[in-house]
């Protein structure tokens, strides 16, 4: 009897035991107390006109290894920029007083983090002292800004006239697709074709009749709403005195693609962290 | 105990009977912690058999269930790219929803259905009675501890199930489909939190399932009607039971440690 009694107390011994080893692991090698580990650090300061997503504790990078992390974010009443101390570690302490700080993200998706772009100066930082030059957040999030806005079809009422665009690649655009001119709907995509003389695409555009003073070397290109949005086809008014008059064609077409080329570039630059201010 | 008072009728009135005996149940286990303390090795013993003897299952589930969450989010996170993230979200799932729920579930299952069956078997062969004539407490000699014992074995199962889908994820994205090992652990450990993804997903929640699952088991059980057919329903009732309280309870919780 104490035999069995004291292999059970045994087995439940070790698995407490087991259970805390599990704990202590998932909470140490895990999460982000692993990332908390640091040896000596001094302090910079560094101001930002826009943090973006920013946060306490994201990583400081040089040439996209971690050297540190971002100690605190304030924001002191009366001033438009953000007081970002980053606290970075005493074995990195050859840093160039006029080196650059940026806020990136990492990837399309990933976290935002700070990297520092070497200098040439001879002086270095040190405790307390101020990274002056920054670049602050957003340039992916401007230029696809710019992709944004996609609205919904236009609702023909004034009647409309049609315009012919021939693309070398038309990429998804299909019929039904929104026309924007300055991002705003004008129109719809009637019929994508392809020419079989001239090997391409053949668009016909729907405008609304209230938009009848296009410029006739206006340019159509084919854009794509947001990362993973529909394409559209945007009208970009040229500066002829002559207006597109129905049937007429556009001569200046941009083919679709380019968001593509770009994506690439940042998912390829984006899985390695390293390049990622690559699109400025 | 409520065997022999009078049932009310209808469905509702049933069931709402049920869950105020069972809440006086409760009330009646916490009041018997004190003098459960004297069973000091009943406890141990149950912690044994419900937590130690219940590793085998919650490890190799818990190493399956990483294993095909991450074999999931590569498909998915593919298309976009971001196959370098599935590793956080494995991590993050597992954390916050899938390993307290799941082992919750696994622990109805494997501890829960044994506790009800053994009290009610008790209850069948007059075995609560005897002891109640023997002056021996039955809810602070059996009820107790088994509730103890649930108490701390959940929490417990819950971080062992945790790390070995943290484990099989790491298996199948690093070792099998090629993810990069430092990118997989930094990924991770930027985004979980110790507080809101271990102290609130993890541990809160286990031990909240582990208190909802065993008072359910040990009131099934206590409440068994004493015939064999009695304690076959008393165990589906108990799988039944913990089943949708795990899963409503989990909702609830979601939504305030949110």
């Amino acid at each position: 009897m104490s035999q069995q009694r004291s292999s059970y107390a045994v087995g439940a011994g070790l698995f407490i035991v087991l259970g805390f080893a599990a704990l202590a692991y998932l909470a140490t090698q895990t999460s982000s107390v692993a990332n908390a580990r640091q040896g000596d650090s001094y302090v910079v300061d560094t101001q930002f006109t826009n943090i973006g997503q920013l946060k306490e504790r994201a990583p400081v990078k040089i040439a996209g290894v971690r050297v540190g992390q971002v100690q605190s974010i304030t924001l002191t009443p009366g001033h438009d920029v953000a007081d970002v101390k980053l606290s970075i570690d005493r074995h990195y302490d050859h840093i160039p007083q006029d080196s650059v700080a940026t806020v990136f993200t990492s990837g399309l998706l990933g976290d935002q983090y700070v990297g520092i772009q070497y200098g040439s100066a001879k002086d270095v930082l040190a405790d307390g002292g101020t990274l002056a030059r920054t670049k602050s957040s957003q340039p992916l999030e401007e230029m696809l800004g710019k992709f944004f806005g996609a609205g919904g079809v236009v609702d023909n009422v004034g009647g409309s006239y049609t315009v012919k665009a021939g693309f070398t690649n038309v990429g998804t655009l299909s019929a039904g697709a929104p026309v924007k001119m300055a991002g705003v709907v004008i129109g719809s995509v009637q019929s994508v074709v392809a020419d079989p003389v001239k090997l391409n695409a053949e668009v016909v555009l729907s405008i609304d009749k209230r938009f009848d003073a296009i410029p006739d070397d206006s340019a159509a290109a084919v854009f794509t709403s947001g990362l993973i949005g529909s394409q559209y086809v945007a009208i970009q008014p040229g500066g002829s005195p002559d207006v597109l008059k129905d049937g007429d064609e556009m001569i200046l077409t941009q083919s679709a693609m380019q968001l593509e080329d770009l994506i690439g570039k940042f998912l390829v630059s984006g899985s390695d962290k390293k390049d990622a201010g690559d699109g400025k | 105990m409520s065997t022999r008072t009078p049932q009310p009728n209808g469905a509702v009135a049933r069931s709402l009977a049920q869950v105020g005996a069972c809440g006086l149940f409760l009330l009646t286990l916490l009041a018997a912690i004190p003098r459960s303390f004297r069973h000091g090795r009943e406890t141990i013993r149950q912690v044994w058999f419900v937590g130690a003897m219940s590793l085998t299952i919650i490890m190799v589930c818990g190493l399956f269930v990483g294993m095909v969450l991450m074999l999931q989010l590569y498909h998915v996170l593919s298309i976009f790219g971001g196959t370098s993230a599935s590793g956080m979200v494995v991590a993050l799932s597992v954390y916050r929803e899938l390993g307290p729920v799941v082992t919750a579930l696994l622990f109805a299952g494997r501890a829960g259905t044994s506790i009800t069956a053994e009290i009610g078997l008790m209850r069948a062969t007059d075995q609560i009675d005897a002891m109640e004539m023997m002056a021996v407490d039955p809810v602070a000699y059996v009820a107790t501890p088994r509730f103890l014992a649930g108490l701390i074995a959940m929490p417990l199962l819950c971080c062992v199930f945790s790390a070995m889908a943290v484990f099989g994820g790491h298996l199948v994205g690093v070792t099998w489909l090629g993810i990069d090992n430092g990118t997989f652990w930094s990924n991770m450990t930027a985004v979980v939190d110790v507080h809101t993804d271990i102290v609130n997903g993890i541990l809160l929640k286990s031990l909240a399932f582990g208190a909802v699952v065993s008072l359910i088991a040990v009131f099934q059980g206590f409440t068994t009607p004493p015939t064999s057919e009695g304690v076959a329903y008393a165990t589906t009732r108990t799988v039944v039971a913990s089943s949708i309280a795990i899963l409503a309870l989990d909702f609830v919780l979601t939504a305030f440690l949110m």
